[in-house]
């Protein structure tokens, strides 16, 4: 890293027990006047994050930002409108008498039926810039836990963003709600036709005065997700790949699971060399975070001499190893490196009847990305 | 990156990475699709579905494989491929004389319609992202093609420009190395304004009028060390069907227009059609551009064993390739014949079966006595003497089937009459009922997984790249390297049924799609039931049928009330014919009327345990088919089709 500090790096990463801890001892020391942003949706962990927070009280404002979803008539999460209302009615009954709400949404689509458009990623990137009173805020908590990958990737971005250019104090916490068994049981329906560079995140990738220039694409890998890597290599079109692996994970197999899953893709159809592959902890995105910027940095004294190279970061993974990419995005992008975020979306999702039984699995984590703990 | 050990999984051109390896793998018989009538000077679009080797086309025409393919022109395996070229004035004895320049839509210009300022200046940018983009990738094309450094050798070009259109803040006459700057940074003016996070800033938004580039690309304005390029330009805009439908019509519309001295190719998919325009197949051409090429349609129409030898040229070329096993043919390694001692047992048993359920069908009658003896004294191998009384049973029971309606039940028939009667369309059933019957294999051999293809190349290597898997896996482990039929059959049924799984994962409302799909397979199993095999082709249905009349009322429905109605089959159709899995043949004459016929894809015929021949199809009035889009294909229900509108 000569000479490259790591913005995170050390970080602040609670989770499990100490998640508890941690909130009961920063929302202790003084007063916090906190916007808590988070997405209506029917995952059965919607509201878990901000109930923790409110257990925990503390002295200051706790207000709400509910993000809403306009996903048109045909999505086929429609069908769980029931389990979004009966989140929706548990957080007006969290928020009762403690704050306000205040509702943005967020167009999913434009165009029409059959040649419709993803803009969520736009719409996301701009949510932030609507909040004029951002600044009487100390805390902005961001809740991933109901949000898609396309929705808080430029909404963490923007925040980031905002706090830097005003060199605000703002803290700006992420929280993730991790359940593997819960997320094994959401499953995508129907894969975008075509893959994107999030909104805030293209750098300027796809511009023809750069073509030519080898790009390295890394994409952090998760199960069951092939049609999406299929698409999202087809837009990045990379020179060279270096998967990332969950390793250490929960189950230790899953680096070999995903390796046997994939081996036709990563082998025989991208001829990615094995010494390419990079292991990452599936529980700390910090450490997703470090391992691309490593891998960025050694790319790039490589290749600079001979004119340089792009990167591609993508994340089909669990939510909390995905924010790794991000991070590392966003703060190689500030450097001004050339690196971007490829994503793909599924058009709607499916999901099992009864998730109660698994709930108990849930698992909370926190991670303060800017403000008083860095300071 | 490695060297590929199943070559066949290298699916799309853009992933070949090394050109000489494209060479080797691109089949020179693609070319024949381009007309060879004005071919460099009127705009033209070409058409596939995913997959269809539009991309690939368009690579074949680059400066790096021009280059490539010259310097290669000894070698036998590239000489058919350099020929066509040179008959197509693309390479002449000199060197390349043509500057292909592919310039792909799938970029970010959809995420300028989503910027929040007026159309007006929506337009501005795009022309001004088209145009940067288009003199940088003729910038880096131009040296490509003379073998000099990119950038480096900008300097080397010089630009001498005189049109009107040109922006004010660049002098001409300017080197390659002053346009390339100039060009590289509106192109990062434009990516910063869509990139940003929030509200666009509210500073006028420079941008271009025209798209003015298409006007100065021409070999008049370009000189290298002062020497004019002289060669053909042709600039090749791929995935046109990524942009929005406003920036699509206004390419389409801009570009014919300004009839540019510069050949222009637009490549798209078919999903890029509106469902007016896909339901008439986008058949529509003018006087400045060339009736489109829709590339399925094209091997669809030409005799289909050109497809064939095309596909097992393409599976050859990759075969070669393999790392690790040697393997000339790929056809050889496919086993074609059923004859051998292990089923001989079993089309003896084939054989006793049906004799014995055509006499016990035709009970005392002497009707078919004849044709009976006929087939007892009939030589040849079991499997042939077994279609052969199979075939016996089909007429047997279409003719009782008719006797019943004119009540002749006693007539002696013929052999005559047996032998009009024995078409090959019979035999094909039959050969498909005894494997249905007895698990004989039916969907093996090179000729059926061509056809499974369904004239569409990435479907092709689907399939045979399986295949070809297997014999890797069986040369490894020194066994026999051909695959047996069965081991075949169960390999094809296998990826038929991942794509068949995938349509949910792949494509908008596909659990809609896989319904309305099931609603024919239902229509086909149901008529293929009834034994007659009556239909043409393979004597089964594997299509329907709309006239002509009700396409145009779906199609062009102009009240409201019409317009809902037709809305949710019309998308479905669209998905459909847009991801290939429903075939359209347009105007077909039968029965005094005229026909859409919309064919199932032929990996779905196999998927559904269906004949692979063309032919087959039944008349389905709009109503109907809207009842499938809702509730699917109800058994009970023969409203739908008619007696004599059939194929």
């Amino acid at each position: 890293m000569k000479g490259d500090s790591m913005r995170w790096d050390p970080y602040l990463l609670k989770g499990g027990e100490e998640f508890g801890k941690f909130c009961n001892q920063y929302l202790g020391l003084g007063e916090k006047e906190i916007l808590y942003v988070l997405g209506k949706g029917f995952d059965p962990r919607m509201c878990n994050g901000i109930e923790q927070l409110l257990y925990y009280g503390g002295k200051g404002k706790r207000d709400c930002l509910l993000i809403e979803f306009e996903e048109g008539e045909e999505s086929s999460s429609h069908q769980y409108s029931p389990r979004a209302h009966r989140n929706l009615e548990k957080l007006h009954e969290l928020m009762s008498g403690k704050g306000i709400i205040r509702r943005e949404s967020v167009q999913m689509w434009s165009g029409d039926d059959i040649r419709k458009r993803r803009i969520g990623s736009f719409s996301a990137g701009n949510v932030m810039s609507k909040i004029e009173n951002i600044d009487e805020y100390t805390d902005i908590v961001v809740d991933v836990s109901a949000m898609p990958q396309s929705i808080y990737f430029p909404l963490i971005g923007s925040c980031l963003s905002l706090i830097d250019e005003r060199a605000s104090h703002i803290s700006l916490h992420i929280i993730v709600c991790e359940n593997v068994m819960i997320d094994k049981r959401i499953i995508d329906d129907g894969i975008d036709d075509k893959a994107y560079y999030v909104h805030g995140f293209s750098s300027g990738l796809e511009n023809e005065a750069t073509e030519g220039i080898p790009k390295i694409w890394i994409p952090i890998l998760g199960e069951g997700n092939s049609v999406k890597l299929e698409r999202i290599y087809t837009l990045v079109s990379p020179d060279e790949i270096c998967p990332v692996l969950p390793s250490p994970s929960a189950n230790p197999r899953q680096g070999d699971d995903i390796l046997l899953e994939y081996r036709e893709l990563i082998f025989d159809q991208w001829r990615v060399e094995p010494k390419n592959i990079i292991y990452s902890s599936e529980q700390n995105p910090f450490e997703a975070y470090r391992q691309i910027c490593r891998t960025v940095l050694h790319y790039e004294q490589a290749l600079n001499p001979l004119g340089g190279c792009k990167f591609v970061i993508s994340a089909v993974s669990s939510k909390l190893i995905s924010l790794g990419a991000l991070l590392a995005t966003y703060e190689l992008k500030r450097k001004g490196k050339s690196i971007g975020l490829a994503h793909i979306e599924a058009q709607g999702y499916t999901m099992q009847r009864d998730m109660s039984d698994f709930e108990a699995n849930n698992e909370l984590f926190t991670l303060s990305l800017s403000g008083s703990c860095y300071e | 990156m490695r060297e590929p050990r199943n070559p066949f999984r290298m699916r799309s051109s853009e992933h070949i990475d090394s050109d000489s390896t494209f060479i080797r793998l691109f089949c020179p018989e693609g070319l024949d699709l381009l007309p060879q009538n004005k071919l460099w000077e009127r705009v033209q679009i070409i058409r596939s579905a995913p997959g269809g080797g539009k991309t690939t086309l368009l690579r074949a025409f680059t400066p790096n494989v021009l280059n490539t393919l010259y310097e290669s022109q000894s070698n036998e395996d590239y000489k058919m491929l350099f020929n066509k070229m040179k008959q197509l004035d693309v390479i002449t004895e000199d060197g390349p004389n043509l500057l292909g320049i592919v310039l792909s839509c799938s970029r970010n210009y959809a995420t300028l319609e989503d910027l929040d300022c007026n159309p007006v200046q929506k337009e501005r940018l795009l022309y001004a992202l088209l145009n940067a983009r288009i003199i940088l990738a003729t910038l880096r094309n131009v040296l490509i093609l003379k073998k000099m450094n990119y950038p480096n050798d900008l300097h080397r070009i010089t630009f001498e420009i005189n049109i009107d259109a040109f922006p004010a803040d660049i002098e001409t006459p300017c080197t390659g190395r002053q346009l390339y700057e100039w060009a590289r940074s509106v192109e990062k003016s434009v990516s910063d304004i869509m990139d940003r996070f929030g509200p666009i800033e509210r500073k006028p938004i420079q941008g271009h009028d025209t798209l003015f580039s298409l006007e100065m690309i021409t070999p008049d304005h370009i000189s290298i060390d002062g020497n004019p390029l002289k060669c053909r330009v042709l600039i090749m805009f791929d995935d046109v069907h990524q942009l929005s439908l406003n920036q699509r019509r206004k390419l389409i519309q801009t570009v014919i227009e300004a009839r540019p001295v510069v050949s222009v190719w637009l490549a798209e998919r078919l999903e890029a059609l509106a469902p007016d325009e896909l339901l008439a197949s986008g058949v529509i051409a003018g006087r400045e551009y060339e009736r489109p090429i829709n590339m399925e349609e094209y091997w669809r129409n030409v005799h289909n064993k050109r497809f064939e030898k095309a596909m097992i040229d393409i599976a050859d070329r990759r075969a070669r390739s393999a790392r690790d096993i040697p393997i000339v043919s790929f056809d050889a390694c496919l086993q074609e014949s059923l004859d051998g001692a292990k089923w001989n047992q079993v089309f003896q048993q084939t054989i006793d079966t049906c004799e014995k359920r055509i006499m016990d069908k035709k009970g005392n009658s002497k009707k078919y006595d004849d044709w009976i003896r006929s087939k007892e004294i009939e030589e040849g191998t079991l499997r042939q003497q077994a279609i052969g009384w199979r075939t016996l049973e089909i007429l047997i029971e279409r003719d009782l089937n008719k006797s019943q309606l004119s009540f002749d039940f006693d007539n002696i028939l013929s052999l005559d009459e047996l032998e009009h009667r024995d078409n090959s369309s019979a035999q094909a059933a039959a050969e498909l009922y005894l494997a249905e019957e007895f698990n004989i294999p039916y969907y093996y051999g090179i000729s059926r997984v061509t056809s499974i293809a369904s004239y569409n190349i990435e479907q092709f290597l689907d399939f045979s790249g399986e295949l070809f898997e297997e014999i890797i896996a069986s040369t490894l482990l020194k066994r026999q390297q051909s695959l047996d039929p069965s081991r075949q059959e169960a390999i094809q049924k296998k990826v038929a049924q991942q794509r068949w799984d995938d349509i949910i994962r792949r494509i908008p409302n596909g659990r809609g799609v896989q319904n309305f799909l099931l609603a024919i397979k239902d229509l086909a199993n149901e008529e293929w039931d009834k034994g007659t095999a009556s239909y043409g082709g393979g004597g089964g249905i594997t299509g329907i049928g709309i006239t002509m009349v009700d396409r145009d009322k779906m199609v062009k429905s102009d009240s409201n009330y019409q317009h809902a109605m037709y809305k949710n089959l019309n998308t479905i159709l669209s998905l459909c014919i847009s991801n290939h899995l429903l075939e359209v043949t347009l105007g077909l004459k039968q029965g005094g009327k005229s026909w859409m016929i919309l064919y199932l894809n032929r990996w779905l015929c196999l998927q559904f345990g269906l004949p692979l021949q063309y032919g087959g199809w039944k008349s389905i009035k709009p109503k109907e088919l809207i009842n499938w889009v809702d509730k699917g294909y109800r058994l009970s229900d023969k409203n739908g089709g008619s007696l004599f509108d059939e194929g």
